[in-house]
């Protein structure tokens, strides 16, 4: 075929042309690191990136939840252990005042500490994370108890989501929790006020009670922490597989794109230097004298 | 028997040609770089000879003509690829540009924005009554809505840009086509006597630089003029006349061609190729589609958080509220497009609960005054609805000038909405969190920015009750994210129109889908970019081997006429000689 000499300087063009677009391309995946630093790059890996991203938001979300939720949970844990060891020392105090031996004056004295303890298991019921009440119901901007055992929150649990479809109940039902322990205990420091020995008894028979329920409430907010570890153990795996993914996707193999910047270089200094040699080559011109 | 003048005219006629030859191998070095240049040859012909002394003898030689080295197929091919390859690499320009704005590789980016803005929400369900939680969702509710607005106004401006461009292609082209006619008229006339070897190179370079702008069709006619049509028929050349093509229609964005009659053809939808076809398959398919695809997440984003927003209750109940979508006529049924309501089509039979408190937080009446909202025709107007509310105790309701709801407390008192099954309270846009119904129009209701406690995380219990605790209203909303909804997806077609559809997905996915779907588009467009590119050089290289200049060979010729020129001059030189021999005998 006739060669011309334009089709020559064209062909120069059109070779360096598509030749530095690969290598500005192989640059671009070397110096980002990434595979796909367009939409076109590849887009049906990008929209699978967007959708891992996403959950990967999520994820980091449900954690934030879950990590609020047990700081409500293990405060509830220990405001209701304490309650707990105060009722068993109450029921230890009833034994003691229950006995035949001990004298009206005695029982009088331990009036004072029954009333302690009720004063204590009020500001129990009280306990606040971060300003909100715990077994306040949803009037978590409420005290709950006052200080005669008066509930002033109402009866919806605060319930926190720990994934897209379940929520769990971190904050309690005052009223339900701790039900008439207020009363037992009022009752039992006029039983001992007054020296009435049924009295006594008859609220020892009641602490058993509620001794009961709130070990039932501390076992029931354990299963939930367990739940929630369970939960947030899943989590960080999903976050790890996920990320792993993300960056399969997204991330360029680096001695690959290295290697492909090279060859890319290469065959572009090739073309360099072939085309400079076409260019100045002699034509019949230089031979004419 | 010869003379020696016959030898001095043959010498003559040959120093003439080679002379000739020279000068056109001259003119065909320098094109050597001429874009669209035929090289020329100088076509030698032996002189009729003539008779004498009984014999034929030669009477030197001729330059019957100049002929060019042209293949008109290989031309056309040619030309056509390159307004295909105009066509794919505009729009590649302007993909990479759409490229850019839907970029997924920054923070800023829509898809990190709406998923930030559900985990604002699970902030707030974690803590209902923290000021700093809402006042974070607040931000980011802004910043999500200023990109919807920022992409919104991105692609207007494109679209823009693009009428602008085909405004100045129109220009470029009837620039070409008054070239044309008048190249046509000196053809006509020149040929005559000879062939416009010159002249008909720049009436292809012409056509071939038309041909970028918009795909046209050429047709010789026996004078030598050339014929050119574009689509639809429309004749932009024809002999030394040329007819305009302009940009009218209503809004200016159409390309127009007028007719003998003086009425006006509209060709906008029939250029598929060159420059303006790909600026117009930009402007009235992609870009159009992608601003209606914005358009309808906007909204579905917009309505359904409006829609569950509306059902819940701040940290504190209203003393006074206006709706923020308008009607444009009171009197008609908010179920219907008459009524001029964004949301128009989302009311439905249904009711709603208004609850009324005195300035202790009593319910007034112990009870809700539940309001029932008919959406059928003869059903529910604004002005129906205003006087339902208004007969509500200690309420007072009236609808304000520009067409919007408005309901006031009396002094102390206050009042809160439950249990809508009729979505009226978010069509009107009562109790909601976004006004808007578009990606440009989108931004944060007037009474939360004002005051975020009216973000209703809470729902008014059974009884009248609020609890500043209660986080079910922001539970309820953090669900939309997970949920799949009808969302509008629009086919863009400039043959067929824009037709609307619709897929079943979630918020997230259908951006993720309609971003993935613009590189897809992109990849292609700078695939056929690329194979356009390849095309055209490989056509160019068969053109140029047809009839590109080598300097090889016109050194060749030169050399070639330059020793003819020589052997000529010699002849004379002989004949000189001869002469002389003769005038010498004495």
């Amino acid at each position: 075929m006739r060669v011309a000499n334009k089709a020559i300087y064209d062909a120069v063009k059109y070779n360096l042309g598509s030749i530095s677009e690969e290598l500005n391309k192989a640059n671009e995946i070397a110096t980002t690191g990434k595979r796909i630093n367009n939409l076109s790059d590849d887009p049906v890996g990008l929209t699978q990136s967007l959708n891992i991203r996403s959950t990967l938001e999520s994820i980091e979300q449900m954690g934030r939840n879950i990590s609020y939720g047990n700081s409500w949970l293990t405060a509830s844990e220990s405001a209701l252990t304490r309650v707990e060891d105060i009722l068993s020392d109450t029921k230890a105090l009833c034994v003691q005042m229950a006995s035949g031996t001990t004298g009206a004056d005695q029982r009088s004295s331990a009036a004072g500490t029954v009333q302690n303890m009720l004063d204590e298991i009020v500001s129990l019921g009280n306990t606040d994370v971060t300003g909100n009440y715990i077994f306040a119901g949803s009037k978590t901007d409420t005290i709950p108890f006052d200080q005669d055992g008066t509930y002033n929150g109402d009866n919806n649990a605060f319930a926190i989501k720990i994934s897209k479809n379940s929520t769990v109940e971190v904050g309690s039902d005052g009223e339900e929790v701790f039900g008439n322990i207020f009363n037992t205990l009022s009752d039992l420091k006029t039983a001992l006020e007054t020296n009435d020995l049924s009295g006594i008894q008859d609220a020892m028979g009641y602490l058993d009670g509620h001794f009961e329920d709130i070990s039932a409430k501390i076992s029931d907010i354990g299963s939930k922490m367990n739940r929630m570890e369970i939960k947030d153990k899943i989590y960080q795996d999903l976050n790890f597989s996920n990320t792993e993914r993300l960056s399969k996707i997204e991330d360029a193999d680096i001695a690959e794109a290295i290697m492909n910047l090279s060859a890319a270089e290469l065959t572009y200094q090739a073309a360099l230097a072939s085309s400079s040699k076409v260019m100045t080559l002699l034509t019949l011109v230089d031979y004419l004298k | 028997m010869s003379s020696i003048g016959m030898i001095l005219n043959i010498a003559t006629t040959a120093l003439n040609a080679q002379q000739y030859g020279m000068g056109v191998t001259a003119q065909n070095i320098a094109n050597v770089n001429t874009e669209g240049y035929s090289r020329q040859n100088p076509v030698l012909v032996a002189k009729q000879p003539l008779m004498y002394g009984g014999l034929l003898l030669g009477r030197g030689v001729d330059t019957e003509k100049v002929s060019r080295s042209s293949d008109q197929f290989i031309e056309n091919k040619l030309m056509q690829e390159k307004s295909n390859m105009s066509s794919s690499s505009e729009m590649e320009k302007y993909m990479q540009v759409l490229e850019g704005f839907f970029n997924e590789n920054s923070g800023t980016s829509i898809s990190t924005m709406v998923s930030d803005f559900w985990n604002r929400w699970y902030d707030i369900s974690n803590n209902p009554s923290g000021a700093s939680e809402r006042i974070s969702l607040y931000e980011q509710s802004v910043l999500l809505s200023e990109q919807f607005n920022a992409l919104g106004t991105d692609l207007i401006q494109i679209d823009t840009d693009l009428t602008g461009a085909v405004t100045s292609g129109i220009e470029t082209i009837n620039k070409i086509t008054h070239e044309i006619a008048q190249v046509n008229g000196q053809i006509v006339s020149m040929e005559a006597n000879n062939v416009a070897n010159d002249l008909r190179d720049k009436r292809n370079t012409l056509v071939s630089e038309l041909n970028e702008y918009l795909d046209v069709q050429a047709f010789e006619q026996s004078d030598g003029s050339l014929t050119i049509v574009a689509a639809r028929g429309c004749t932009l050349v024809h002999g030394n006349s040329d007819y305009d093509l302009e940009m009218g229609g209503t809004n200016g964005d159409r390309v127009r061609w007028q007719n003998s009659s003086g009425s006006y053809v509209d060709i906008t939808n029939y250029l598929t190729n060159g420059k303006l076809g790909g600026w117009l398959d930009m402007r009235d398919e992609i870009i159009a589609k992608n601003r209606l695809d914005l358009d309808a997440l906007a909204k579905e984003i917009i309505w359904s958080v409006n829609q569950q927003h509306s059902q819940g209750v701040g940290l504190e109940g209203f003393s006074s509220v206006t709706g923020s979508y308008a009607v444009s006529d009171s009197g008609e049924e908010l179920g219907t497009i008459d009524s001029g309501l964004d949301f128009y089509d989302k009311v439905s039979d249904g009711t709603f609960n208004l609850w009324v408190y005195d300035s202790n937080g009593a319910v007034v009446g112990g009870s809700a005054t539940s309001i029932t909202i008919d959406a059928d025709p003869g059903g529910t107007t604004l002005t129906s609805l205003r006087n339902d509310i208004d007969a509500a105790a200690n309420i007072s309701t009236s609808i304000t000038t520009d067409g919007k709801l408005k309901i006031d407390a009396d002094s102390g008192y206050t009042f809160a909405f439950s249990d809508d099954t009729s979505n009226v309270l978010a069509a009107v846009g009562i109790n909601a969190f976004f006004n808007g119904a578009s990606a440009g129009g989108i931004e944060i209701n007037d009474t939360i920015r004002l005051n975020k406690d009216f973000i209703a995380a809470a729902q008014v219990g059974s009884g009248g009750t609020m609890a500043s605790g209660d986080n079910n209203n922001a539970l309820a909303i953090t669900d939309l994210q997970s949920t799949s909804m009808s969302i509008s997806q629009w086919n863009c077609d400039r043959i067929n129109g824009n037709i609307q559809g619709s897929i079943i997905s979630t918020i997230e996915d259908y951006y993720h889908s309609m971003v993935g779907a613009i590189g897809i588009v992109s990849a292609s467009v700078s695939r056929d970019r690329s194979f356009g590119e390849m095309m055209v050089n490989e056509l160019s290289t068969i053109r140029d081997s047809i009839s590109a200049v080598s300097l090889d060979e016109e050194m060749t010729n030169l050399i070639e006429f330059q020793h003819a020129y020589a052997a000529a001059a010699k002849l004379i030189g002989v004949a000189d000689e001869m002469l002389n021999t003769l005038l010498e005998l004495k």
